[in-house]
């Protein structure tokens, strides 16, 4: 697993991508109109394994560049490209804030529709 | 990515072409059973060359597997729809469609089933539905209608202006009689209890 780090005067501060995962889950889950994240097959097959995993993918690359794709699935009735840009705005502003990364591409997946 | 495409195309062309090309000998009779057979026991004997034939063996699972990725993944991008904003990247899922055609059914009381398959190409979007009626239907007004809510409702969740393609098949009308057969059947099974009239002589 990839963690970003930084110096701080005391020593390294590494932050894991599966934080930062966490972070654009919450940040996409909190946008009305979201279900809730979608799957893959790794955390499918993690989940039968009774692990629980993201099926949100995190690219950190040399230049220390945040890249996230987040599959979702998305309430019916919903406008689709307005709830996707509501989700990248917040995914990004929560990374920026929590993280002080910089933030390349938020690649949003539509997987499915479900009724409330 | 069309050049990879390209080459492993020929690639595997070739290596038909050399099947096909080595059978034609062999069934001409220019290629003997002991030919091969001494070409095998050359190979065998050899191990800087039953390295060199691992390693081809190797190369060639290599080389389909990726080919085979690079089909199917190209495949897979087909099946969704994408566009660009200021963040990144947005893909919707054409089952995603599927699902919200599906949901049609609970709107139109005339249908009884709905089974759409979409497709997106660089023309647009092309809906086919798969339609079950009811008998009391007017086909011509229902259609028409049907067609009108997809389109617009597709347009208002995805928010494209794409063009979109609307075919209809009826598939099935469930006549009315077959749904009252269906109810009255339980009522005779309800009059056929085991031993119902006894007691009452």
């Amino acid at each position: 697993m990839h963690r970003e780090e930084s110096q701080s005067n005391y020593g390294t501060i590494s932050i894991h991508n599966n934080v930062i995962a966490s972070i654009a889950s919450v940040a996409a889950n909190e946008i009305e109109g979201v279900k809730n994240i979608g799957t893959d097959l790794k955390s499918k097959l993690c989940y039968l394994l009774g692990k629980k995993t993201s099926a949100i993918k995190v690219d950190i690359d040399t230049g220390g560049y945040v890249s996230v794709e987040i599959p979702l699935v998305i309430k019916y009735g919903c406008n689709i490209p307005e709830i996707s840009n509501k989700v990248q705005e917040n995914v990004r502003l929560a990374l920026e804030k929590m993280t002080n990364l910089s933030v390349k591409n938020i690649n949003i997946t539509v997987q499915g529709i479900e009724k409330d | 990515m069309r050049i990879f495409t390209v080459l492993g195309i020929i690639f595997y062309a070739s290596i038909l072409i050399l099947i096909g090309a080595t059978l034609l000998i062999f069934s001409f009779n220019i290629l003997l059973p002991q030919d091969i057979n001494q070409l095998f026991v050359y190979l065998q004997n050899s191990l800087n060359s039953r390295i060199i034939v691992g390693l081809s063996g190797l190369l060639l699972i290599l080389v389909s597997i990726s080919f085979a990725r690079l089909i199917l993944g190209g495949y897979q991008r087909e099946k969704t729809i994408a566009f660009t904003t200021s963040s990144g990247e947005v893909t919707i899922a054409l089952n995603v469609v599927e699902d919200l055609i599906k949901q049609l059914s609970n709107v139109i009381p005339e249908i009884k089933e709905l089974r759409p398959d979409v497709i997106a190409d660089k023309k647009g979007i092309k809906v086919e539905l798969n339609v079950v009626l009811k008998s009391e239907a007017n086909l011509p007004e229902l259609t028409a209608r049907l067609q009108d809510i997809t389109k617009s409702k597709i347009q208002e969740v995805l928010g494209l202006e794409e063009e979109i393609i609307i075919k209809i098949h009826i598939t099935k009308i469930i006549a009315k009689e077959d749904k009252d057969k269906k109810r009255k059947e339980p009522e005779k099974n309800e009059s056929a209890i085991p031993f119902g009239g006894y007691g009452r002589v």
